[in-house]
């Protein structure tokens, strides 16, 4: 079970996703970079270009390192590029949320949580 | 559950005895209180994935609305500002704090967002064109994000419950499945065990006691015989006038009733 | 006069812009565009004007990529153009790209502040703005030196000299310095319409003024109206105005002056075009109100953005109606960024399945 001091700290949202959603999540003001001398960003651009090794790194780093962030919100296009990542990850904290990019619009059939309500409902 | 083979390794006593019925007891109490809990637990995690459900479709819509709020600011500021978002963001305005909601004993998190005053990265941004749009854009989305965290609390929520709802569910089922038919095997076998124990008691006795009644009548038998035999010998001891009591002289009057039956056959 | 010798040297682009402006998409076009379901229709609409840039896409292609493709239709033409360009009217063609070059140089400084490979912003770079030595600018890798760099290898260097220091690159807001460099580059721009031996008295001139005036009056009321709140002083903020335009000098100094929307109502009270924007702005409330564009809550109204940007096109619509100037070709190059504005508005309308709102686009032919 979670304990009190396991989520206390994470006051931060962390973002995987292309430039829109990432400029929009930014607007709001989630962006936050750490003191220097790290410097650490709690937001990933993905583009075309970016491996998808960057991204699980930038997963994990967001989900394992980080002990500031409670939640993860990742484009669902990009969570389909590390799906098996998504969906073995079976922790509370931090949540991990899939949410719709600009150009993709959101699909609930591939939702990792979504699919685990339909299979415990049967359906 | 094969039965006797399934039962605790204990001493058939009473003691024993004892203490499985107060297990059995503690056990069927224990088993209906997790299995109202996890009926609670149940009911709340339907209600959660039915707003998970919603919330998710929901999503949908809210991000497209905001995705169009940016697009207006595409629009206004006649270029992309992505970059220069990014490089100007520090400090995060919108920050979320965890709280705890207590269903049935389990502590849910919920995530509750706040922001911080006073810090904007963004106050510049589309100072000379479309700064209001922007503006506008940081509300819509910071509505949004406010969406998404209530989702991810939702989320987090789903997920916690589940685990538990697993564990109740486990603890209920090992309670009513093994733990209960199990101790009452127990008690079945005490139960057996004593009665067992009981019935060779009871014919143990039965013997002794029929021994000790046979004993008695061969004791009885015997004294009898000497009694008999003693009224006998006193009847001639009578006539004979020996006195009893004294060994050699009874001895020598032996001989000499001998002699004396002798004398008299 | 202007008109026995202007055809020698620049009747062919003359021509040729006018060509183009009659390809620009008409009322029609865009309401058959606003019918459109998904974007592969749109596509389909946007086939006689745009085929050749948009076969390249593939199908549903997103909106960012097809803003690209046109906003590439448009470069194009603009370098054809200006290839042909001699004289002043290739002065003035640069002067058109200058704008776009102090958004790319802020984009650069942007970069190096932050100590970026700014050899990646170079892709993210408006096209218009490019100037064959800005890869230079990226070998730099301080604010000294791209500052150097700067002064010596672009365009831009008048407009940093006297009024910037490298050290203000660093210290301030980045918003700040791409207006006061801006208001520069309007200054210059305006001087340049209004003193060069070939355009001065002409309707080059007449045009160019009414067009650079506007945008100087535009700017100063946006930056007095979103300074609102943020922490530019008032004294900053009176840099940052063009020092011409309809509303200079005494609107511009009420405008320094205000501190919320209704000062800066009274400000622009004296030109009757502006006061009409901020009376029809003006009912939709207070500062927080007029900022959007036909807005998500409130979509009864116009925002004042979209007014100024209607009334641009107008006299950039005007702008065709003189022979003989330089003017067509800027009063081109904004009809068409209002075009390309309006394709991705409606675009994104279409994606994001907001249909209520596709109207907003503005159209002025």
């Amino acid at each position: 079970m979670a304990t009190q001091a396991d989520f206390k700290d994470r006051q931060f949202l962390a973002v995987i996703g292309d430039e829109d959603s990432i400029t929009g999540l930014l607007l709001a003001g989630i962006g936050h970079v750490t003191q220097p001398p790290d410097n650490q960003k709690n937001f990933l651009v993905v583009d075309n270009k970016t491996e998808t090794a960057a991204i699980e790194a930038a997963f994990e780093r967001f989900t394992t390192e980080r002990k500031d962030i409670g939640i993860v919100l990742i484009n669902q296009h990009i969570a389909d590029r590390i799906r098996h990542r998504i969906d073995t990850y079976t922790q509370a904290f931090p949540t991990v949320l899939e949410i719709p990019s600009k150009d993709h619009p959101y699909d609930p059939e591939k939702d990792s949580v979504l699919r685990r309500v339909r299979r415990l409902f049967g359906e | 559950m094969s039965g006797a083979a399934d039962r605790e390794a204990v001493f058939p006593t009473r003691q024993s005895l004892g203490i499985m019925k107060a297990k059995l007891k503690g056990a069927e109490t224990g088993h209906s209180l997790l299995k109202r809990k996890s009926e609670a637990l149940t009911k709340r995690f339907r209600e959660i994935t039915r707003r998970i459900d919603e919330a998710k479709r929901k999503m949908g819509r809210v991000m497209q609305i905001a995705s169009l709020s940016l697009a207006e600011v595409t629009y206004a500021v006649g270029g992309n500002i992505g970059y220069q978002i990014q490089e100007s963001a520090k400090s995060a305005r919108f920050r979320i704090r965890a709280k705890q909601e207590n269903v049935s004993g389990v502590l849910l998190p919920a995530f509750e967002s706040y922001t911080t005053e006073g810090n904007n990265d963004f106050a510049m941004t589309g100072l000379g064109k479309g700064g209001q749009q922007v503006q506008r854009c940081r509300e819509t989305y910071a509505r949004a994000v406010e969406a998404l965290v209530e989702l991810a609390s939702l989320q987090t929520a789903f997920v916690i419950l589940d685990e538990v709802i697993k564990v109740v569910n486990r603890r209920v089922n090992a309670i009513e499945h093994v733990i209960i038919p199990r101790t009452e095997n127990t008690i079945k076998y005490i139960n057996s065990e004593l009665d067992e124990l009981d019935r060779e008691e009871f014919y143990r006795l039965k013997k002794v006691a029929n021994k000790k009644a046979r004993d008695t009548a061969a004791a009885d038998a015997e004294m009898k015989e000497k009694k008999a035999q003693q009224q006998l010998l006193l009847e001639s001891g009578q006539e004979n006038e020996v006195p009893a009591a004294e060994g050699p002289d009874t001895t020598t009057d032996i001989l000499a009733a001998e002699e004396d039956q002798d004398v008299i056959f | 006069m202007e008109g026995l010798l202007f055809n020698v040297n620049n009747g062919y682009i003359e021509g040729i812009v006018r060509g183009y402006r009659n390809g620009l998409l008409t009322s029609t076009n865009y309401t058959n565009m606003t019918q459109c379901e998904s974007i592969d229709d749109l596509k389909l609409q946007l086939g006689p004007a745009y085929g050749d840039f948009l076969a390249s896409l593939p199908p549903n292609p997103s909106t960012s990529s097809l803003a690209a493709k046109t906003t590439d239709k448009l470069v194009s033409e603009f370098r054809y153009v200006r290839a042909n360009a001699v004289g002043s009217l290739a002065r003035f063609m640069d002067y058109v790209t200058y704008g776009y070059m102090i958004d790319n140089v802020a984009l650069l400084i942007t970069g190096t502040l932050h100590e970026r490979d700014t050899r990646e912003l170079l892709d993210r770079c408006h096209p218009l703005g490019w100037f064959e030595t800005m890869p230079v600018l990226c070998v730099a890798t301080n604010i000294e030196e791209l500052y150097n760099s700067v002064l010596i290898e672009t365009p831009l260097a008048p407009y940093f000299k006297g009024s910037l220091s490298h050290q203000d690159l660093d210290e301030l807001n980045i918003e700040i310095v791409r207006n006061t460099l801006y208001k520069n580059y309007l200054e210059d721009f305006y001087n340049f319409v209004n003193n060069h031996p070939d355009m001065a008295g002409t309707p080059t001139a007449e045009v160019m003024s009414e067009l650079l005036e506007f945008e100087a009056d535009r700017r100063a009321i946006n930056i007095t109206l979103n300074s609102f709140g943020t922490e530019l002083s008032k004294a900053d903020r009176k840099k940052l105005y063009p020092s011409f335009g309809r509303l200079y000098p005494e609107g511009t100094l009420m405008l320094s002056r205000a501190d919320d929307f209704e000062g800066v109502r009274l400000a622009v009270d004296g030109v009757a075009d502006y006061k009409q924007f901020f009376e029809a702005a003006g009912l939709g409330g207070g500062p927080g109100g007029p900022g959007n564009m036909g807005g998500g809550s409130g979509a009864e109204g116009k925002s004042l953005e979209d007014m100024f940007y209607q009334k641009e096109m107008e006299i950039s619509k005007g702008a065709f109606t003189r022979q003989f100037t330089f003017a067509v070709v800027y009063a081109w190059v904004k009809l068409r960024e209002q075009e390309i504005r309006n394709i991705t508005w409606i675009a994104e309308c279409i994606a994001q399945n907001q249909k209520e709102r596709i109207n907003n686009y503005i159209s002025v032919f």
